[in-house]
């Protein structure tokens, strides 16, 4: 007979099957993919269930096994060319300033947001880099703690926190440019030197 | 417009995602929602990008497969070393 008042790892582990697949897609972005990625997933959890200390945040360790089954088999075998996020968002804190001055173009792209389908939403996502896009899904989706999303990229939270500005001003610019193609917002030219028309510049 | 800048603005524009991801302290969490109230463009930026952290989450779940979920417990049950 076995001990009923035991910790039942394998149904918790269980329970987080949906939301383990729905960031498998997000990472790898393909459903074939995301599905041999949470089986992995799984197998090598519960491969390393003693080393599981019960009682700690068992959804945390499980996205921890992910990321690492994501980054060693998937993102290899992607071979995607690196895209540089660094030259689409020189600043970012430069343009969170900039933003500022403008107040009646905030209340059109709020506006337009409510107008953006979900498949919109979900494409902005997708063409995030690999840790912009995990570090804004673990946070906005999932709800994790800096700390907690720290843990499951292994990366310090100073870098969490980048990622986080970062991923969020690109997705941010892509959804204005996806309600601008709309006809649902209109752009107009953001000046991107240093000295002029930020508000952080002035300060 | 509000062309003038305070360095009210720029620190609340600074902790803008840790104020809207709960990551800050009370008294920090006090003096920045005393400020938007008083600030409608810091207000304006801090509804939007909450507003994307909702769309986010509005569109980032999704339901395992059935297939997925059979095969999953297949390969537990395998490799169980004892059934109950």
């Amino acid at each position: 007979m076995t001990d009923t008042t035991e910790y039942d790892f394998e149904s918790e582990a269980l329970s987080y099957m949906d939301q383990l697949y729905a960031a498998a897609l997000r990472m790898t972005r393909n459903g074939a993919d995301a599905e041999d990625l949470v089986q992995e997933t799984f197998a090598k959890a519960f491969a390393a269930q003693d080393k599981f200390t019960p009682g700690t945040n068992l959804k945390a360790w499980l996205y921890r096994i992910q990321t690492n089954a994501f980054i060693n088999s998937y993102r290899k075998k992607q071979r995607e060319p690196k895209r540089s996020d660094a030259e689409t968002v020189e600043d970012w804190q430069l343009a969170a300033a900039a933003e500022h001055t403008s107040s009646g173009l905030a209340s059109a792209e709020d506006r337009a947001l409510d107008s953006l389908g979900d498949d919109v939403i979900r494409q902005a996502m997708s063409e995030l880099s690999d840790d912009f896009r995990m570090a804004v899904y673990l946070s906005d989706v999932e709800g994790f703690a800096y700390k907690e999303i720290a843990e499951i990229m292994d990366t310090p939270v100073g870098t969490v926190m980048s990622r986080l500005h970062r991923g969020r001003k690109l997705l941010r610019e892509k959804l204005r440019d996806y309600a601008a193609e709309r006809g649902l917002y209109e752009r107009t030219p953001v000046k991107k030197d240093k000295d002029g028309g930020a508000c952080r510049a002035q300060a | 417009m509000h062309a003038v800048p305070k360095p009210e603005c720029e620190e609340a524009l600074d902790r803008l995602f840790e104020y809207i991801d709960h990551e800050l302290p009370e008294d920090e969490i006090h003096l920045i929602g005393e400020h938007l109230k008083t600030c409608p463009p810091c207000e304006a930026e801090h509804k939007i990008n909450e507003k994307i952290k909702r769309l986010v989450n509005r569109t980032g779940h999704d339901v395992a497969p059935e297939e997925l979920r059979s095969r999953i417990l297949a390969t537990i049950r395998a490799t169980r070393p004892e059934t109950s």
